[in-house]
């Protein structure tokens, strides 16, 4: 998987390139709009990670020309901008996904992970692991052929440690991405305990192994 | 209420009753006395034609003394006395005496001259009394007259206000009016009329001078606010980042995790002031779309079942009455911050095994939570000031609140009400009665 992250941070640039080159990712870094209009121009990605504010040109432009060029690239904005009616110009734009700073590598990891997986298969997006199934499309879980019913928040807590396998998850981590974009929250995060003991009970209770490991105290992980 | 010159109008009213007033008895004392002097020189001329006419005739004296008898009888208003003794000097008096012709009993005054004077040698005196006009009718005409300019001065002055009000003062209710609908965040100085009066025109100038400061103030400000937000993205992106690849090493000992986890809440907490302090900027500068149709209940709805498990892990009861169909226009992302953050206000500080009500109506939308004692319901709103020990808010919640309410025209408010703090959000504020902080 080729993976473009136009960041003109270079420390930022190089985190995420950290991080992600771990699962099998390819990763190319352009710090500057013109590097990155080469780049767009010359090569196809799989994912593009696009800063908005470049020194040199705004992300907007870039945009347009993937457009023009009907290029099939998943893009996922990465802004410092927080308007929340930004980020809903930018889904118009034909962006896939919008993620503001300061963000989690394993929130940006798991939206590409789901990116990566609804721009590969059209129809049935089937994510297998031994015994467990996980339909992406229609939301659902099975455990040996058999169904389990997870509640919404349980569903993106698995979505979220699939796409972040074999990773350690701070119990501070997953509680931000529960509750969502702009949620003045609570500092307590216990509720995060309550739904993982939830999701692996009724994973367990289906027959499935248990990949969901608790790792020094409060962190999790899961094994795959 | 009065305006300026109605005020001004009763002043000078009073003052000129008082001159008017004053000015009757002056009028009467120098009227009178030009009478009586004119009446003393006509007096004094009768007495000169009486004696010459009667030198003229050369008569004899026995029939002058006739003459002088028969004289006095047909002209009352003079007798002439002989032989009187001559005095050095003339006498002038004054006298009342009753009208025989009337059938009423009226006195008129009369103004005489006694004087002497001599007919074929023979030294006389001559009585002359003139009919003088009465000291009661001149002082009531003056009186009236005096009156009837007073009456003419006042409604002058009055019909002059109106028009002065009217015209001398436009500039200035102009100002007035344009200082009253003035916003520290509207984008351009309000435009004074041009006036040539230099008291107006000064006033403008100074009030344009002290508009733009406040704006340049209050532009920089905010400036700094959502650059200083802005520019402290990147580096807490930065740290947040390499805690996530830090906790990825191999050989973390459980110690380290624990310290690298503090570290992570304290960087969530301080980016979530930042977002909420850009969130705060970004309304201040309009930069919401504010005329979106919302379904408040299905927003409302949402939120809560989103927030569902923290209401369960506190042990708190949530009661609710939402009717359907609720339409309100605002802004869709800036309504779910504002229900987000007011239950998750009601959350954070209602003690576990307490309760929460939410009511929603066409009128409007409240929060209500069990708690102990009234809060201050000016510092409630302000930014970071905390009311309670209970760590962990970024302090600015229930300001994001106001200022969304303040941005889409709604009117909040705090009460406490047996043993609850009641949170009320009021769509639709009437102009009549808009929410001032």
């Amino acid at each position: 998987m080729k993976i473009l992250i136009i960041e003109d941070e270079r420390e930022l640039a190089r985190n995420i390139v950290n991080y992600l080159s771990r699962e099998n990712y390819l990763c190319e870094v352009a710090t500057t709009f013109a590097e990155a209009m080469e780049k767009t121009g010359s090569f196809h990605y799989d994912c593009i990670l696009l800063d908005m504010s470049l020194p040199d040109g705004h992300g907007l432009e870039i945009l347009e020309q993937l457009k023009k060029d009907n290029k099939q690239d998943g893009v996922i904005i990465i802004s410092a901008k927080n308007a929340l009616d930004d980020k809903i110009q930018g889904l118009k734009k034909g962006v896939d996904d919008y993620l503001t700073k300061p963000f989690h590598l394993p929130e940006l990891a798991a939206r590409m992970y789901s990116l990566l997986r609804r721009k590969q298969f059209d129809n049935s997006n089937i994510v297998r692991q031994q015994e467990l199934e996980i339909d992406l499309w229609a939301k659902s879980v099975a455990v040996n052929s058999k169904p389990v019913a997870l509640t919404r928040k349980e569903f993106d807590l698995l979505i979220f440690f699939i796409g972040n396998k074999n990773r350690v998850l701070s119990k501070s981590t997953l509680a931000e991405h529960l509750s969502g974009d702009f949620a003045d929250m609570l500092d307590n995060h216990d509720f995060v305990y309550a739904h993982i003991k939830n999701l692996k009970k009724k994973l367990n209770d289906a027959g499935c192994r248990p990949y969901l490991k608790t790792v020094y105290g409060t962190g999790y992980k899961w094994e795959g | 209420m009065k305006n300026l010159l109605q005020k001004s109008l009763v002043q000078y009213s009073v003052f000129a009753f008082i001159v008017f007033a004053l000015s009757i008895p002056s009028y009467f004392l120098l009227v009178d006395r030009i009478w009586l002097r004119e009446l003393d020189e006509n007096n004094a001329l009768m007495a000169r034609r009486i004696e010459t006419e009667f030198n003229e005739q050369n008569i004899s004296d026995e029939k002058l003394a006739e003459s002088i008898q028969f004289w006095n009888e047909i002209q009352p208003g003079s007798k002439i006395e002989t032989p009187g003794r001559p005095f050095s000097k003339d006498s002038t008096y004054t006298v009342r005496r009753e009208n025989p012709y009337s059938e009423t009993e009226i006195t008129d005054r009369f103004r005489g001259l006694k004087t002497s004077i001599k007919i074929n040698g023979q030294t006389y005196t001559l009585i002359v009394e003139t009919n003088v006009e009465e000291t009661g009718e001149t002082v009531g005409y003056i009186a009236v007259l005096t009156l009837l300019f007073f009456l003419i001065l006042v409604i002058g002055f009055w019909i002059l206000n109106r028009r002065l009000s009217g015209k001398l003062w436009q500039p200035f209710r102009d100002t007035l009016q344009k200082l009253k609908s003035f916003q520290l965040s509207s984008p351009a100085l309000p435009d004074f009329e041009d006036t040539d009066t230099i008291e107006f025109a000064e006033l403008n100038a100074t009030l344009s001078k002290l508009l733009h400061h406040s704006m340049t103030a209050y532009r920089s400000q905010k400036e700094f606010t959502e650059n200083a937000s802005h520019e402290l993205q990147t580096p807490l992106a930065v740290l947040k980042n390499l805690l996530d690849i830090l906790l990825q090493s191999d050989d973390l000992t459980q110690k380290q995790y624990g310290i690298a986890e503090e570290m992570n809440k304290a960087l969530i907490r301080s980016s979530r002031i930042n977002k909420n302090l850009l969130l705060l900027a970004k309304i201040d500068n309009s930069q919401f779309d504010s005329s979106m149709l919302i379904l408040f209940d299905t927003v409302l709805l949402q939120s809560m079942e989103d927030l569902q498990t923290h209401f369960n892990e506190k042990n708190i009861r949530v009661v609710s009455d939402i009717a359907p169909h609720i339409e309100v226009k605002g802004n869709s992302s800036l309504t779910e911050v504002l229900i987000h953050n007011l239950l998750i206000n009601a959350i954070r500080y209602t003690s576990p095994g307490g309760s929460v009500r939410v009511d929603l109506s066409k009128s409007g939308f409240t929060v209500a939570n069990s708690g102990q004692t009234s809060l201050n319901p000016v510092l409630l709103f302000k930014r970071f000031s905390r009311l309670s020990s209970a760590t962990g808010g970024s302090g600015l919640g229930l300001s994001i609140v106001r200022e969304i309410c303040r941005f889409q025209n709604w009117a909040i408010q705090y009460s406490f009400e047996s043993g609850r703090h009641v949170f009320s959000i009021a769509f639709r504020v009437t102009p009549a009665n808009p929410y001032h902080p």
